[in-house]
């Protein structure tokens, strides 16, 4: 019940959780791991995006790859870094969310951590508590990808400093309202599962083989096919391409994210501690 | 006196085992309240329920007026509920404080105050340690700190003193004595001697069922003395049982006796004549107790 809610209980549980990335040596590794990965995203396929864009010879093979998949406005792009690190962060941040986000309530309930907690704050404050930490998280560490993305476009040209951070703003909340659903159901598995690779492998399963399940009998009773808005994501491939924008691309996000976090809301009260 | 736990009718079922039967009870604020009964016997449950960590099948219980895991009960009850750990990767200085920020507490004051709890515990000098550094009885001690953060008016400590060293055990208990003015301890534990030692009132659980709900200090036991001795005496009981004011004398276990007696007037108070019969018979007593041990109460009377 919102009255019962504690915003400085939530943001207590939100700053919690940055402290567990950001100053615990677990935490720490996963942060030197993501580094490491974007370092070389951004070394190599992002800083040679211009060469591969704009140079003779692969020019007309950018045009035919990025056209056959309907994406040949983001080599319009006037950052071509920018378009590089969309077409990469669009479908990574998702699944970085769903790893960095893997242990969001899961080991504390096995660990009996959260039995002291819940005598301290509710169960839907840890719930949306531990949820904001996450999305502070990966804001920062998609906030962190963008600067560096810009810089190294504003390391070959200056003049793309400010229409690169003006870009970049807009790509940082695309990414935003992207990665919302997957971190609630994060939540959502994190009230059943017993630890965090439980909590992945629950992932796994959910997209590997809902979508066949769904697919397969999909084939036979059409109306089926509509618990493909069960998956977040699934607006990715629309929201990819700017030129085929609608509100949908915001709005199934973040019912999704809505739901994900109501049924761990939910789930987390009738659990047993 | 306002009652604080208000249960009835409570029940559990884990599948079909019945953890809990029809236990009704009230606690009132006061002093501390012993949690007894055999491994099994749904102690834990009970605790487990009044924290808000299960719900029960059936029945009504409230904390305060208000269900257990009611947003209104937070901070005023806490607990060392059993099994349940410190995270192992923070230091238990920040683990604490971030508790008594959660309970309200600024950032300095929840500092302050996580001091304040460990060294009541004698823990002054872990406050950077990570749990896995410690003990078991040092980590059982930090969360014993963690249930006196702030101002809780009930303290739930499940086996508080279990693995404990006799040197700290007496510690809790002398801090759980000095605490109870203010704090209502509910205390569960397979150590009689020291609830007897600490609490007030009893509830003995035994297969779900509530069996017992008294009060130590109850009328009754006052015609009751306990009578325990260097040596099992064979001529004791025959002689005790000739005193006047004595009723009936059983060997309650080895080298302990239970001595029922009345009060008659004119006559000497009944431990002096106790005592006497000791001197004269010169048998070493060890230990004369007002009334009966919580031992023999929960069992003998169960026999």
């Amino acid at each position: 019940m919102l009255w019962q809610f504690s915003m400085h209980r939530v943001w207590c549980l939100a700053k919690f959780e940055l402290v567990r990335l950001f100053l615990t040596k677990s935490g720490v590794m996963a942060l030197l791991a993501f580094v490491t990965t974007w370092f070389l995203i951004l070394y190599y396929p992002v800083n040679s995006a211009v060469d591969f864009i704009y140079s003779a010879m692969f020019k007309d093979v950018a045009k035919q790859v990025f056209g056959a998949f309907g994406l040949a406005s983001l080599l319009k792009w006037q950052v071509p870094e920018l378009a590089m690190y969309w077409l990469i962060a669009i479908y990574s941040f998702p699944m970085f969310a769903l790893i960095i986000a893997s242990d969001q309530t899961c080991s504390d309930r096995i660990r009996g951590t959260l039995r002291f907690i819940s005598l301290r704050a509710t169960r839907a404050e840890i719930i949306y508590g531990r949820f904001l930490g996450q999305l502070i998280i990966n804001a920062t560490l998609i906030a962190i990808t963008l600067i560096a993305a810009v810089l190294i476009a504003s390391l070959r040209d200056s003049s793309l400093f400010v229409p690169g951070a003006k870009k970049a703003g807009e790509l940082f909340i695309e990414l935003f309202i992207v990665v919302l659903p997957f971190i609630a159901l994060m939540a959502f598995f994190n009230c059943f599962a017993k630890s965090s690779k439980q909590a992945l492998v629950f992932t796994v399963l959910f997209f590997g083989i809902l979508p066949l399940a769904i697919g397969f009998v999909g084939y036979s009773f059409s109306f089926v096919s509509q618990l493909n808005y069960l998956f977040p994501g699934m607006q990715i491939d629309q929201a990819i391409n700017p030129k085929q924008f609608s509100y949908a691309i915001y709005a199934i996000p973040v019912i999704q994210m809505s739901a994900y976090l109501l049924l761990a809301h939910l789930l987390m009260k009738r659990s047993s501690l | 006196m306002s009652c604080l736990i208000k249960a009835q009718q409570l029940n559990k079922f884990f599948g079909s085992n019945h953890a809990l039967c029809d236990v009704d009870f009230e606690i009132e604020r006061g002093g501390p309240v012993a949690l007894v009964g055999p491994n099994g016997a749904g102690k834990t449950t009970l605790f487990s329920i009044l924290c808000g960590y299960l719900k029960p099948s059936s029945g009504s219980v409230t904390v305060f007026g208000a269900q257990p895991a009611s947003h209104k009960n937070l901070s005023r009850l806490s607990a060392l509920p059993q099994d349940a750990q410190l995270d192992p990767r923070f230091a238990i200085a920040q683990q604490l404080t971030f508790y008594a920020q959660l309970q309200g507490f600024s950032k300095r004051e929840a500092h302050i105050e996580a001091e304040r709890t460990l060294e009541l515990v004698g823990l002054s000098e872990v406050l950077k340690e990570k749990p896995g550094s410690l003990s078991h009885g040092m980590r059982k001690r930090v969360t014993i700190a963690q249930a006196l953060i702030g101002a809780p008016e009930i303290v739930m400590l499940d086996e508080a003193t279990a693995g404990l060293d006799p040197k700290h055990a007496r510690e809790v208990r002398e801090l759980v004595a000095s605490l109870s003015t203010d704090i209502t301890f509910i205390l569960s534990s397979h150590d009689l001697s020291e609830l007897e030692r600490l609490c007030d009132q009893v509830l003995y659980l035994e297969q779900g069922h509530l069996q017992e709900h008294q009060s130590l200090n109850a009328e009754d036991n006052l015609n009751f003395f306990t009578l325990r001795m260097e040596q099992q005496q064979p001529d004791l009981i025959a002689a005790l049982s000739s005193l006047k004011q004595v009723n009936s004398v059983i060997n309650s276990q080895d080298k302990e006796y239970q001595i029922s007696v009345q009060t008659l007037s004119g006559e000497q108070p009944v431990d002096i004549e106790i005592l006497k019969l000791c001197y004269q018979n010169k048998w070493r007593y060890r230990q004369l107790i007002n009334g009966r041990t919580l031992e023999n109460q929960l069992f003998n009377d169960n026999d």
